[in-house]
């Protein structure tokens, strides 16, 4: 090796650096669980096998399978091998290499559930899949409700948790992830027919050459044969597709397969995103109320209550200040169904962003209630008034007026941070924002769009906290005014 | 009206008020002078029972506060005193967030249950006698430190307390407003309230004590009619405190 190095820099400089997305991404390729600093896989054995055609040596970058396109543009790698269809909004984006593999979709329901044989039974039904996939388009296509997933282990563990009615998958990940899933079964063969292709950036037409009769050869030699057949994915589609090249007399014809030609709507994706504004506000004013209400009992208990309770808030505050938000949610999304308790995403979203924010608004509350000078309970005492009364009628609203500029802050970044809903599949704008984008490449314009979206939310917020401020703070100011008018 | 035998209050090892008697009879004015750190102020923060008692007996219109009574039978005891005594904070403490009116019918309405309209009468008349009428609807912030005692005067008043306690009133008066407070204070006892007023001015108190207790490092060095206390004080400690006093008032 370091021979070849310096015999021929040249040689050992030609890398062919791939992008694709190993998380949750068998059997395509995916961290060896035998052997985690490794990955594994029949597009990694495709890819190596490939790069050797071509006299190059593979380089494998870790990306996510949403951003793929968009890191392929700005040069992260070369080459997309992740299971790619070739779909007309991103063929406007990137070009792509001749097919290498034939796929099919599979229908998967729980084992219990004979309402679903097949895709049509699916109308009022929510399915999950992949986000961008041949599927995803199929879903939209025929208008079936849809959830969509990073991977899929999210998805199946949520058909499991009865949270979505079946799942759409590619058959190579239905096969690793969903078949040998004793609460799962298929719904139905396997239907359409789709390609696989390599993407490539435009105007890099020599590396597509390279590629192109890099797929050819590892066809015709039967290399590609082997690696699918040691991944249980050989079948008669294969056959069908590879009998032209092997026998050196075409090319493959990519014309007989379904490519979903979905195209980009802007009516469509302004329609989503104002759903998922909807989704977002729903979140966010949801959780605003569990914080509210929450972090007063917290911020007294922490304040003035026995020790114990001092303590217990304590532990609450630290815990949920001093952990990611993000952990916390998929803590709650995934790890409370172990416990029997399976809630929807939208509302594990509001539950979970609720009790962080309630552990901020205590500490706001804490702040403010201590700021009150002793001498208003003392004089609220003094004038006959018990403990919960005084509370309730003197500290309590003037604590809020301090607290009140804090708590818009807080909640102005609240309306941003329904955005981790993502991470459990929440339809919620950055979401939307991200896969429409990436669906579409229009980065800048739905940016612009998604932007909006979030100020038009968050800008009558502040104002409502401005003008509820003014109003209070005139009472101190009335007597300039008075004098004014005088 | 009220009488206080042989008062202690401890805080930790230090004894701040070493037995303290006497007592006020209805419709008088007792004045409570001495320098800072004589125990004036806690006495009168055992008075409202802001401070709980370590010795001897608080005895206030048919409520007797004990030192040794158990924890809720003293807080039941507080209570009820409470009711009896109304007390005006050297910095008067007004609700900043209610406005004037909201701050004197606040406890008739939500302690003693008084109907709104019927606490909002109430609270007129007694704008009217501390001359604050005209700031009925204002808030606290946009008043003057002598406004400020007025309604804090109307509102400890709308209580109908037994016994009135005022600390320091003259510290935030210039001394045209001292003269007026000195009148206005003298029109309630003539109403029949009875007041413990603390005061480190005894020109202020001259004008509207009945009684004086002259008191330092928490013993009470002379208690007497004021004629007498400040004419011919008995004790050599008040004579000098009067002869100071009179130097800087």
């Amino acid at each position: 090796m370091w021979l070849a190095f310096f015999c021929d820099p040249v040689a050992a400089q030609r890398v062919l650096r791939w992008g694709a997305d190993p998380s949750g991404g068998a059997p395509y390729v995916y961290t060896d669980p035998a052997n985690p600093d490794r990955y594994i896989g029949y597009e990694k054995e495709m890819v190596d096998a490939l790069a050797h055609a071509m006299g190059r040596e593979a380089e494998f970058v870790p990306s996510d399978w949403e951003t793929l396109v968009s890191a392929l543009q700005r040069k992260s790698f070369d080459v997309i091998v992740n299971g790619l269809e070739p779909t007309g909004d991103r063929a406007k984006q990137i070009q792509f290499s001749k097919p290498y593999y034939i796929f099919q979709l599979q229908l998967t329901v729980r084992r219990d559930d004979n309402r679903i044989n097949s895709i049509d039974d699916c109308k009022n039904r929510t399915v999950g899949t992949l986000a961008n996939t041949a599927a995803s388009r199929l879903l939209e296509q025929q208008g079936i409700p849809m959830r969509s997933y990073a991977d899929p282990v999210g998805a199946y563990r949520d058909l499991e948790l009865k949270r979505i009615d079946a799942v759409v998958m590619d058959v190579p990940a239905e096969a690793f992830y969903a078949r040998n899933n004793p609460k799962l079964k298929q719904a139905g063969p396997p239907f359409t027919r789709g390609l696989y292709v390599i993407g490539l950036r435009k105007g890099d037409d020599a590396l597509k050459a390279e590629v192109d009769a890099a797929i050819d050869k590892i066809i015709f030699d039967g290399t590609l044969e082997t690696i699918l057949k040691k991944w249980g994915l050989w079948n008669d589609a294969q056959v069908e597709f590879q009998a032209p090249i092997r026998s050196g007399t075409a090319s493959a014809k990519v014309e007989e397969y379904t490519t979903t030609n979905a195209t980009f709507n802007w009516r469509e994706a302004l329609w989503r995103l104002t759903r998922a504004a909807a989704v977002t506000v729903l979140i966010a004013l949801g959780s605003m109320v569990i914080a509210v209400v929450l972090g007063l009992p917290l911020a007294v208990g922490q304040w003035k209550g026995p020790a114990w309770l001092r303590a217990f808030c304590t532990v609450y505050v630290e815990f949920f200040r001093g952990t990611p938000v993000l952990v916390q949610l998929l803590f709650l999304y995934f790890g409370l169904p172990v416990i029997g308790i399976a809630m929807p995403g939208w509302l594990t979203a509001l539950v979970g962003l609720g009790l962080n924010y309630a552990a901020y608004e205590s500490q706001v509350y804490r702040a403010s209630l201590e700021a009150i000078p002793n001498g208003q309970w003392e004089a609220a005492y003094s004038l006959g008034m018990g403990p919960m009364l005084a509370f309730r009628r003197i500290i309590l609203p003037q604590a809020f007026r301090i607290a009140l500029p804090p708590m818009t802050n807080d909640f102005v970044s609240l309306f941003k941070d329904t955005s981790v809903a993502f991470a459990i599949s929440v339809w919620e704008l950055a979401t939307a924002y991200r896969e429409l984008a990436n669906a579409s490449g229009q980065f800048l314009l739905l940016g612009v769009a998604v932007s909006a979206f979030y100020l038009a939310m968050s800008l009558p917020m502040a104002h409502l906290a401005r003008l509820l401020e003014r109003r209070m703070s005139q009472r101190a100011t009335a007597r300039v005014e008075e004098e004014a008018v005088a | 009206m009220i009488r206080v035998t042989e008062l202690r209050k401890r805080f930790g090892n230090s004894e701040i008020l070493k037995g303290i008697s006497f007592d006020v009879p209805p419709q008088t004015v007792l004045g409570v002078i001495g320098a800072s750190g004589s125990g004036k102020s806690t006495l009168l923060r055992c008075l409202n029972g802001l401070e709980t008692i370590s010795g001897g007996t608080v005895d206030c219109d048919g409520v007797r506060l004990e030192a040794n009574l158990s924890h809720s039978e003293y807080r039941k005891r507080v209570k009820d005193l409470r009711r009896k005594v109304g007390t005006v904070f050297q910095h008067f403490y007004l609700f900043p967030h209610l406005s004037v009116v909201g701050n004197i019918i606040e406890a008739p309405v939500h302690v003693l249950r008084t109907p709104k309209k019927t606490a909002e009468t109430e609270a007129s008349e007694l704008l009217e006698a501390v001359g604050m009428t005209h700031a009925a609807r204002r808030y606290p912030a946009s008043l003057s430190g002598g406004e400020q005692q007025r309604v804090a005067i109307a509102r400890a008043l709308a209580m109908h307390p037994a016994l009135l306690l005022l600390d320091e009133p003259t510290s935030a008066l210039d001394p045209r407003r001292i003269n007026s407070l000195r009148t206005l204070l003298r029109t309630f006892v003539d109403r029949g309230h009875t007041m413990i007023i603390i005061s480190h001015s005894m020109g202020f108190l001259g004008g509207v004590a009945d009684n004086i207790l002259y008191m330092e490092g928490g013993v009470a060095v002379e208690f007497g009619p004021t004629e007498k206390v400040m004419n011919s004080p008995q004790d050599p400690r008040t004579k000098d405190f009067m002869l100071s006093a009179d130097s800087t008032d």
